[in-house]
Parts: structure tokens; sequence; C-alpha cells
């Protein structure tokens, strides 16, 4: 039985290596996927799910750049941290104020899209300015670049 | 690729040596199985029935010669059929069914494939109609000179002695391959195996064998009948004559000539003489060109020779022309 | 090593060229997808490579170098052309025995396994399979071989979608296990964005596009803006294939190495490989080719719809 199982959304748009890496943080985050579980073998991943296996090896580069999983040479790709879940208590606050700032770009006249286009570009700052790769989890997707 | 990825190649050194071709013998077993069985059956079947009928023409020569005459005519299809059922599916098969787009990219290699293939048919076709054809002879010979039997070397029978008939059923073999990769469809690569086939047959009968050796001339008034008459005409004086002129001297003596047969008015000139005596009498010479019955097996060879190397050279092309285009 | 690599190759069948001025170099290590309409000359191309034909015009040569259809070439690559021929009146067990006395390298235990796996009786014949388990032998057989590359002959046009899983999870687990290269052409534009790192599209018998699949995806986006400014823009972008309505107009442009950046008022957004397969297929003019890069200039009527 192994420990993660993928599946993939061809129609969504996102790069087939980005949603493998998606899904391990979700794992990670639900607590599923613990520190020291083995990821599936590329083979294995490959075999039940018909795509290249580079883009496996993408995937499970990726998560070691971010450092939530470590490769050992002749046994497989290992979990070495975990995201460390936020408590429920600050959970509730940030979405009390999320809550209240979604209010005042209501009243000020944005609309979803804008909403979510100045939230992109204000996160995008904020972790520019923060400086290279952390280990927090990131949302955001690497794909659009432009923005009205 | 990555180090995930465990590369996991054979050591390649194929280019030193080809696959063995001791490794074909299972494969053109087993392709061929089929075909080989056919083949056996039906030339063991009329070898049995050749045995049997010889057995008969040493007792009995009338019922055995008539029967053996009749089926003297049947026999003359085997080649043609051996060609079209054994040869030409060996190539048209793999052409119209397209796996030859995978039995010739494996590593063994379209031509030695071919090579390998039909060998050993070409061995059984000729090894087999070999046993028919000498058992035809020994058949036969008993009738040779009797009432049935005429010449050897007439065109009903000569070829389906010993050497002629195996170097023409070779022959068959070797052209229906040769259509198979032609034309690429089984069923038309048969019919076209046939057809060539009988145009050569008839044409080697009319043209080619009367003149393997430059015919004997004689003019004596009979010939033993198991000799080939090939053409007669008259003489007088040293000058030819037409044959309509000898009917006019015939008619003058009181014989009229229709067709082949001569009638004799009552009181005429030829009394109790043959037309052919009376006509030798009067200073007419009869002239024929013949092949002597001693020349039967040289010309067996003449023609079995040539036809083995007409063989190879249809078989060599065929092979040549799987190696230069496949697809 | 380079496991096809063709120069100025052409192949002729009376007086239609199939195949002509083709020049590619295709890498090892890779899943190539060849794709383009009927009669653009994949089949041959591919018929080429493994020395069922010869050229009319040009050479190509495999696996770093080796003629193709010789004995060291045949050795090293499998094909499996269109339908999975085999032979029907065989058994599997024929096949297998067969397809092993034909080549020097056979895996007679990766073979059985495979099957085993596959529920393929050993003892049926091959024509009394179904569909996608004669495509299925027909692939172990190739891949029992150990080949360094596989090539495979619009593979999946006859099986149904579960059959079309089953047969690329194999081959993706042989790619995964041998590093074997594949080369398979295809119709299936959106399957194959899972399984290709390699794309060349043939169009008229010449190559269109040839590239790693990451490179040419980064270097492609589709740009959107109204349509009064696209030819403005048309002008001094690289445009592949522009799709125009009343509002908007959408542009396929090809960027160079780095990003040129968007004209205000215009989205930009990535593109899928169907996306970029289809647009050059409906532009048979454009290309994208190794090397410096062949920019096209449209004239503004060119680009109308």
């Amino acid at each position: 039985m192994s420990s993660i199982e993928f599946s993939l959304d061809p129609a969504s748009g996102v790069p087939t290596y980005l949603q493998i890496v998606h899904q391990v943080e979700h794992a990670l985050r639900l607590g599923s996927l613990e520190l020291g579980d083995q990821l599936p073998r590329v083979k294995d991943v490959v075999a039940s799910l018909a795509i290249n296996p580079n883009t496996v090896a993408k995937a499970y580069r990726e998560l070691e750049t971010k450092g939530l999983t470590v490769g050992r040479p002749g046994q497989g790709t290992f979990i070495q941290s975990t995201l460390n879940p936020v408590a429920l208590p600050e959970l509730t606050v940030l979405r009390r104020s999320l809550l209240g700032w979604l209010a005042t770009a209501d009243t000020a006249g944005l609309d979803e899209e804008g909403i979510v286009a100045l939230f992109t570009s204000v996160l995008r700052d904020f972790r520019e300015r923060q400086g290279g790769s952390s280990t927090r989890p990131v949302a955001a997707r690497d794909a659009s670049e432009g923005v009205a | 690729m990555t180090a995930l990825t465990m590369p996991a190649q054979p050591k390649r050194d194929a280019s030193r040596r080809p696959v063995p071709w001791r490794r074909m013998a299972w494969v053109t077993w087993r392709q061929q199985r089929l075909t080989v069985a056919g083949l056996v059956t039906v030339l063991g079947a009329v070898s049995l029935y050749l045995l049997f009928i010889g057995q008969q023409a040493r007792s009995f020569s009338g019922v055995a010669g008539h029967s053996l005459t009749l089926t003297a005519a049947l026999f003359q299809v085997i080649p043609a059929l051996v060609g079209a059922f054994v040869g030409a599916p060996v190539l048209a098969k793999e052409l119209e069914t397209g796996t030859f787009r995978y039995t010739w990219t494996q590593g063994f290699g379209r031509a030695r494939w071919t090579v390998a293939t039909l060998a050993p048919l070409a061995v059984a076709v000729t090894v087999l109609a070999g046993v028919v054809g000498f058992l035809f002879s020994w058949c036969y010979s008993p009738l040779i000179g009797g009432h049935y039997g005429s010449n050897l070397l007439d065109g009903n029978t000569f070829d389906l002695h010993g050497v002629a008939f195996a170097a023409w059923t070779l022959t068959a073999f070797s052209i229906g391959l040769l259509a198979g990769i032609l034309i690429r469809r089984v069923i038309p690569a048969m019919l076209a195996t046939m057809v060539a086939w009988s145009g050569l047959a008839v044409v080697t009968g009319v043209f080619l064998r009367p003149h393997y050796e430059a015919p004997l001339v004689s003019s004596k008034p009979t010939l033993p009948s198991t000799d080939w008459v090939m053409s007669q005409w008259w003489t007088r004086g040293g000058k030819p004559v037409s044959s309509s002129a000898i009917d006019q001297v015939l008619q003058k003596a009181g014989a009229t000539v229709n067709g082949g047969s001569v009638t004799q008015s009552p009181g005429s000139a030829l009394g109790n003489m043959s037309p052919t005596q009376y006509l030798l009498h009067h200073g007419f010479t009869h002239f024929q060109s013949y092949q002597p019955a001693s020349r039967f097996w040289p010309f067996q060879w003449i023609e079995g020779g040539w036809l083995f190397a007409l063989s190879l050279l249809l078989m060599g092309t065929a092979v040549w022309l799987v190696h230069r285009r496949a697809a | 090593m380079n496991v096809i690599e063709a120069t100025g190759l052409g192949k002729r069948y009376g007086s239609t060229w199939a195949l002509r001025e083709c020049s590619m170099a295709i890498p090892a290590g890779h899943v190539v997808a060849l794709v383009g309409p009927n009669g653009a000359g994949k089949t041959t191309l591919l018929n080429l490579a493994v020395g069922l034909t010869a050229p009319s015009a040009g050479t190509v040569t495999v696996l770093g170098g080796t003629r193709a259809g010789s004995p060291a070439a045949r050795d090293g690559i499998a094909f499996v052309a269109q339908d999975a021929p085999l032979h029907k009146n065989l058994s599997v067990a024929d096949m297998l025995h067969l397809t092993r006395n034909l080549n020097l390298h056979f895996d007679q235990g990766y073979a059985e396994t495979r099957l085993a796996e596959l529920a393929i009786p050993l003892n049926r014949k091959a024509g009394k399979l179904s569909g996608g388990q004669q495509a299925q032998l027909a692939l172990t057989l190739a891949l029992s071989r150990r080949p360094q590359l596989l090539v495979l002959d619009e593979p999946m046009a006859s099986l149904d979608p579960l059959a079309r899983h089953d047969f690329m999870a194999t081959v993706m687990a042989a790619v995964a296990d041998d590093g074997v290269s594949v080369v398979l052409s295809s119709h299936a534009l959106a399957e194959l964005e899972r399984v290709a790192d390699y794309l060349v599209i043939l169009s008229n018998g010449a190559v269109q596009v040839a590239g790693e699949v990451d490179d040419l995806l980064a270097c492609h986006r589709v740009l959107s803006g109204p349509d009064a400014e696209a030819n403005r823009y048309a002008d001094h972008l690289d445009v592949v294939h522009a799709l125009h309505s009343k509002a908007q107009t959408h542009l396929l442009i090809r960027t160079g190495e780095s990003a040129d950046p968007v004209p205000p008022g215009w989205k930009a957004r990535p593109i899928s490989l169907e996306e970029l397969a289809l647009a050059y297929l409906r532009e048979p003019d454009a290309a994208s080719l190794p090397g410096p890069s062949r920019a096209r200039h449209l004239e503004p009527t060119e680009v109308a719809r």
C-alpha cells in the first residue's frame, strides 16, 4: 500500500509536475504524509499514471529544492520535513481579518478578479522582499505573468 | 535522465556477430509447416498412385497404359500448383498481411530471412518432385514402344520424367517466389505464377526442346516409334516437292487424298501398294527429321540444367528485391 | 547521442515526394512525439529510420551514427508498426519463441512476467486476442528485446481509452526502468502532453517544429488584446498564429531567450502542447526549429480569418 496515490487533472492547465508537488504538499498539510514516509517510486507513479518519468523526476526535484523531501541513492525519496500546520486559534484570527479586508475591497469596487490580481501582486512583492525560497507553503501558481 | 532511472542495457556487440542461421530452422518450420504437410500429402498420394499403376502396368499393360496416359495430362498441372501454393505465399503473405513490418525489422534481417525460408522449401519441393518424376519413369517404361507409349520425347510426357519434373517444379516455385515480391498479394501472385509457368512450359515444348541438339535426318521409310519425328518432306531428284504436288501425283494414280486419309478408286495404279511405297517406286525420296530415342536422357539433363539455372536466377532476384525495397 | 539523425532526407514514391529536405537530430533519453496530418510523412520517416525502406535523397542514421537498417541498427531498435502486426495463427508462446529466435537479445523472463501481469494466456492464438491485448503483446515482444530505441507508429489508433492508458503506462514504465528512448507518432495531441518531452511536427513532408517540450512551451505564449492594436504589435513580434474576433485578438507568439515585456492593455498566458501543435499545423509556413530562430512577420491581411 503506497503512501500516497497521485491523481491528475489534465484539464486544469496546471503543469503535471506541479500537480504532483501540490498533492504532496496537500498531504503533508493534512498529515496523511509524515516525516520519514517514502514517496512512491518513479516507476510505480509512471506505471499507474502513464506519464513521462522525467515529469515525476522534476516534481521530486522540486520537492527536494523546497526542502520537503530528501533522496537517498538506491533507496528512494523520503519526507524530510513537514509543513507546520498553523494552529486553529491563529487560523480563526487570520480568517476574520481576511474577511474584513475583503469587505473593504468590495466596498472600494474591486470585483473578484481584481481582488485575486491585487492579492497575487502583493504576495509576489512580499516573497521578493523575504528573499529566496522558504519552506512555507506557497499557493500561487507559476503561471500567469502579465496582468491587466 | 536523472539518477532515478536505471539504465540496464545489455552489452551490444551486434556488429560483430549476426544472428546464427540455425535459429531460423524452428522459425521456417513453424511458419511453413502447413505448406510442407500439404506438399508431402499431395505428392505422397501421387507417388502411391504411381506405385499402384506401375504394378498394374507390369501385369496387364492395356488398362494401365490407358489410365496413365490420361493422368499424364493431369500431372502436368502439379508443378504449376506447387509453384502457386508453396512458392507464391512465402513472400506475398508477409506483404499482404503486413507482418513484414514485424518480421523484417527483427535482428535477423530480411534478405537472410528470405534465404533461410526459401532454401528448405526449395530442397523439399525438388526432392519430392524428383521422387514423383522417377516413379513416373519407372511406371512408364513398360509402355514405351507399345500402343499407348508413343515416344519418350513427346511433349505430353517428357517433362513428367525424373529430372525434368523436379526442375519444372523448382522453376514453378521460384516463379511463385518472385511473383510474391512483385505483386505483394497472395491470390494474384498465385494466378500470375500459374500463367507464367504455363507460358514458359508451352514455349519450351514448342520452340526450345526440339533444338537442344540438331535433329537427325533420315531417308529410311520407317523409324522406330520411340523416336520423335518432328517433320517430314518429299524430294525428287534432289529437289523438294511440295505436299500439294504429291497429292496431284497420287490423284493421277487414282488415289484421292482427303486430309490424312487416302481413298483408292478401283483400278488405280496403286494396286496393293500404299501411297508411300508407290511414291518411293517412282523416284520420290522421303525424308524425316527426328530426334532419336537415345537422346532422351541427354535432353532431360539439358532441360533440367537450364531450368535449374533459371530457378537460381529467379530466387536470387527475389532475394535481391527483398533486400532493396521492402516498404 | 542522437537516436535519429536525418540530413536532407527525402523519399519519393513514383513522382510524389512523401518526405523532402527533412533534417533533424533527435537526442537520446527522450520520449519523442511525432505529430502531423495524414500524409505528412510520419510513417515514411519511421520506415526509413527502422530500415524498412531506403531514402531517395539524403541520409538517415540511428543510435549515434549507425546506418539505418544495418544489423547493428536492427539490433538496437524495436519497431511496432500500425495495428501491431503479429502472425495471427501463431500462439502467444510461439510469437515469443519466434522473436527470441530472430534476435540476439531477448529477455524471456521479462516477457513471461509481463504477459502474466496482463493476463494474456500463452497458448492462445494471437489472432484471438482483443485489440488491446494484441497491442500489448506486440509491445511486450518489442520491449523484451531490450532495445535502445522503441519506435511506435500510431500504436493506439485502434485502442479504446483504457487500453490506450495501459499501453502508455507500459511504455513509460520501460522508460523509467531501462532508459529506453521512444519515438511515437500519434494523432492524440491531448494525450501526448503527458508523455512527450520532445516534439517533432511534420507537415507536407518537411520538419516544421523540433525541440524539447519544456523549451517550446517556455518560448511560446498567447497574447490577448484589443483587435485594433493587433497589427501594430504583430509587425515586430514573431507571430505564429492569430485568432481574430470583434473585441479581441489572440496572438500566439514565439519569444526569444528573454521574455519580451507584455504590451500595456494586453494579457499573456502560457500555452499547452496541444494548442501549440494545432497552431503550427494550421500555419504550414511557420516553423520552430533549433538554431537561429526564424522570425516570421505577418502581413495584416494574412492574419485575417
